[in-house]
């Protein structure tokens, strides 16, 4: 028996052709990123509970973003954020300080045949809220009112500023199919029981999110039609995919990003999202060491942010002048004091201050660490003598805590950085004077502070907003207790066809991405 | 042969046993509150409170192990702690993943350095013998992470020949093999110094035994002499290490799925502490150690099977 023309050398040749092409498609199949409308991203982990009442958070939000209604979302103005209402909505507005009247757009339908999106639907959402891991969110809410099929009153306890920015336009403000929610048991995980919006949604555990057009969606269209998230944790790692060409988009590291920002890879571009984290190196006011002003003061005066923001960030991130991030309002263009040595030497001596040692505690990371050792030289330029004390995340958090141990009696100095929303209330509530031994680590208590607090969440004129937040980082500034260092930014690199759309805090959504 | 296998399969289960025990404790020396460490700071006492009940954080670390064995004899490892998906789920859709890995990464070392190893003890001093040598120690040397970030940046982001993440499109066999192909490569190469110096060495000493010796004196072809007497029994030390090498890979695995971005056991339990999911953690090491031991096992018997001498030294 004989094959035609086929010797037996031959046909080793073609077998290792065929499994070579097999196993080695790159040169023809590796620009796949970009065929048709696809659009390939990352995730940073599974997404492990989609319920907007009990997720983590993260990607779970960029999901919930695609597939469920929401009354509000954010929009750039500028170099601040503001709202509008979603394609789901026809009219969100305040008519009073409590009142919050919406009317949805009509025929819109929850996949599943669960019917058409009602006012009803956002009634359970928002009272199961309530009852939910981020109840905190709903606190101002007392009641949804529904008063027709397709409209309903948001009604508040009290007047709260914030709350479309903060609440409805963020990931607990994601509205469920009531009938679907209530058949899956009242709680759902890895799938949504039912969706209402541009994209479906499928996951693969360990490998990828993939995102496609919804048949039955009949709002405004998505930009791409399948959107394929994949599963890489490590953002070096999602760096080295977007620069292999098999991702779009990939959120960047203080590192790349200024590597990119040097030398910026072929058909590339950097968007930042929002910089809502706020960095600061605190003092314990109480602790005996620091108990005098002066002396905090004149550690105020011995750090030199610059080189903090040169040496350990690259230069990619903008120096912090309080708690309120860049693009909120509040934000702050100066701060009370400056980098002084010889004034930082003149408060001591005035304190009666020699040979003071002190223990800075951080988190292990790289760029927290050599902050740490930038403050170490210019205090001991001063005659402070810094012992560093590197942490992990799960002593690190609790060691302020009164109810984790006694470790909060012995803190001195630490460095410190939290994330925020887009509205300066939520940054200031960790200061005021019942989180001292909760949150409020410097230990310090204001009554004018507390009560600005509170005149902040209800005010609604801006410019009035704007003058409290402005003075209650006035007052954390004459504590003396923060050295303010910086707001880093979310930013990613993507491809220079592509308009990239995400959440100040720096939540992607998918179906905003343009081709341009 | 049977009470050689039961001894064996008892033994096995007391070193799960172990591993088990050790890993609780070192999960519960890891500072910080679970619950906390799991929920994130700012989750309310209430949310903490059900974690800690949820997954009996609230009782003595014995306690918890008792029933951690207990549900795992009955086949139920817990549920994620996140989705509230089974353990055992979340294990079986990334376990098949980590052995094509692992079975992929050893497999091509046995291939390569076994044949490497057996044409340098046949010419000691050879240019091969010395060539072989060299890049044996040199592939030694060099850990599995840095060939990973190496190849990675090589073949993928400087020639674009194989993809750079994932493990491949689902039912795409063609598309999965070049996925496979670096992390592959990446883990295996040590080993195939590895195995080649064993080989060169066992074949060496066994090249001078005397049946060797009255082999050539028949008039035996030199090719049936190495192959057919010589490395039978040279081969029988490099099974317990390819046994044992099994254990090593699981570790190179984490890596390579780390930095390959592959689904994998080795990547779930990395990230699984990292999240605190204890259930993850403790279900993955688990599986982890049982396949460990399964395959040590496995070369025991074959060993044992091989040459009955062993049998009878346990």
């Amino acid at each position: 028996m004989t094959l035609s023309n086929t010797t037996r050398r031959t046909f080793l040749t073609s077998a290792a052709a065929l499994g070579a092409a097999g196993i080695f498609p790159g040169g023809v199949g590796m620009l796949r990123a970009q065929e048709g409308r696809v659009l390939n991203l990352r995730l940073d982990g599974d997404n492990s509970i989609l319920d907007p009442g009990y997720m983590v958070g993260g990607t779970e939000i960029e999901a919930q973003k695609q597939c469920l209604p929401f009354l509000a979302e954010y929009v750039r103005n500028g170099d601040t954020f503001t709202w509008q209402p979603t394609a789901h909505v026809t009219r969100l507005e305040y008519v009073d300080d409590t009142h919050i009247e919406f009317e949805l757009a009509p025929g819109l339908v929850w996949s599943g045949g669960h019917g058409t999106l009602k006012a009803s639907d956002v009634a359970y959402s928002y009272a199961r809220m309530k009852d939910s891991e981020w109840s905190g969110y709903f606190d101002a809410l007392e009641t949804v009112e529904v008063t027709g099929e397709l409209t309903g009153t948001l009604v508040l306890s009290k007047p709260f500023a914030p709350f479309i920015m903060v609440t409805l336009c963020h990931g607990p403000g994601a509205i469920v199919c009531e009938a679907a929610t209530e058949a899956a048991g009242g709680r759902f995980t890895t799938e949504f029981p039912a969706i209402c919006g541009p994209y479906t949604y499928s996951a693969t555990p360990g490998q990828r999110a993939v995102f496609e057009r919804n048949p039955e969606w009949t709002g405004p269209a998505p930009g791409f039609d399948r959107v394929v998230c994949h599963v890489i944790t490590e953002v070096q790692a999602a760096e080295l995919a977007y620069e292999a060409g098999e991702i779009d988009c990939t959120e960047l590291g203080p590192d790349s990003l200024a590597r990119y920002s040097r030398e910026m890879p072929d058909n590339t571009a950097i968007t930042t999202a929002g910089q809502l984290q706020y960095m600061w190196m605190g003092m314990n006011t109480q602790h005996p060491k620091l108990q005098d002003l002066k002396v905090r003061q004149a550690i105020q005066h011995a750090v030199d942010v610059d080189s903090i923001l040169a040496g350990a960030f690259a230069g990619t991130s903008a120096q912090s002048h309080g708690i309120v991030c860049p693009g909120l309002l509040g934000a702050r263009s100066e701060h009370g004091y400056s980098y002084d040595p010889a004034k930082a030497r003149e408060l001591l001596a005035e304190a009666g201050v020699s040979g003071l040692q002190l223990t800075l505690r951080t988190q292990n990371w790289q760029e927290r660490l050599l902050t740490a050792q930038i403050i170490q030289a210019n205090l001991a330029a001063v005659g402070i003598t810094v012992k560093i004390l590197p942490m992990e995340s799960g002593p690190f958090w609790e060691m302020g805590m009164e109810e984790a141990g006694d470790t909060w009696k012995e803190l001195e100095l630490w460095l410190m950085r939290f994330a925020t929303v887009p509205d300066p209330y939520e940054a200031t509530q960790w200061f005021i004077s019942e989180q001292v031994g909760v949150w409020n680590w410097e230990r310090w208590t204001n009554e004018e502070f507390d009560r600005l607090y509170d005149e902040g969440l209800s005010e609604t004129d801006t410019a009035k907003r704007e003058a409290i937040y402005f003075r209650m980082q006035e007052i954390m500034d004459e504590t003396g207790a923060y050295v303010w260092i910086n707001h880093e930014p979310e930013t990613y690199a993507h491809r220079t066809d592509i308009e990239v759309v995400a959440a100040p805090s720096g939540e992607l959504n998918y179906h905003r991405f343009r081709q341009v | 042969m049977f009470t050689y296998l039961l001894k064996r399969l008892g033994l096995a289960a007391l070193v799960v046993v172990a591993v088990l025990l050790l890993l609780f404790s070192m999960l519960h020396m890891i500072p910080g509150n679970p619950a906390i460490l799991a929920l994130g700071t700012r989750a309310s006492p209430e949310a903490i409170a059900e974690y800690s009940a949820r997954m009996h954080l609230d009782k003595p670390v014995l306690t918890q192990f008792v029933y951690f064995l207990g549900n795992a004899v009955q086949g139920d490892l817990g549920q994620d702690v996140f989705s509230n998906r089974a353990v055992t789920s979340v294990i079986g859709e990334r376990i098949g993943f980590s052995l094509a890995l692992i079975c992929t990464g050893m497999g091509w070392a046995v291939l390569l350095g076994v044949p490497l190893g057996c044409l340098a003890a046949v010419r000691p001093g050879s240019w091969l013998d010395r060539v072989t040598g060299v890049f044996s120690v040199g592939m030694i040397a060099v850990p599995s992470f840095l060939v990973s970030i190496w190849a990675l940046l090589f073949f993928s982001l400087e020639l674009h020949w194989l993809p750079a993440i994932g493990a491949g499109e689902p039912g795409d066999l063609a598309d999965q093999l070049s996925h496979l192909v670096l992390p592959a490569f990446a883990i295996g190469l040590g080993w195939v110094g590895y195995l080649a110096r064993m080989v060169r060495a066992s074949m060496l000493e066994v090249m001078g035994e005397p049946y060797i010796r009255s082999a050539r004196a028949y008039g035996l072809q030199p090719r049936r002499v190495v192959l057919g007497y010589a490395l039978r029994v040279a081969i029988l030390p490099t099974i317990t290490l390819i046994g044992m090498g099994f254990g090593g890979l699981i570790s190179s695995a984490v890596f390579a799925e780390i930095i390959f971005s592959r689904p994998g056991v080795g990547k779930m339990i990395f990230d699984a502490v990292s999240d605190r999911n204890f259930p993850i953690v403790q279900g993955g090491v688990l599986v982890a150690t049982g396949f460990y031991i399964l395959v040590v096992l496995l070369s025991d018997l074959l060993i044992a099977w091989l040459d009955p001498r062993v049998r009878s030294s346990l």
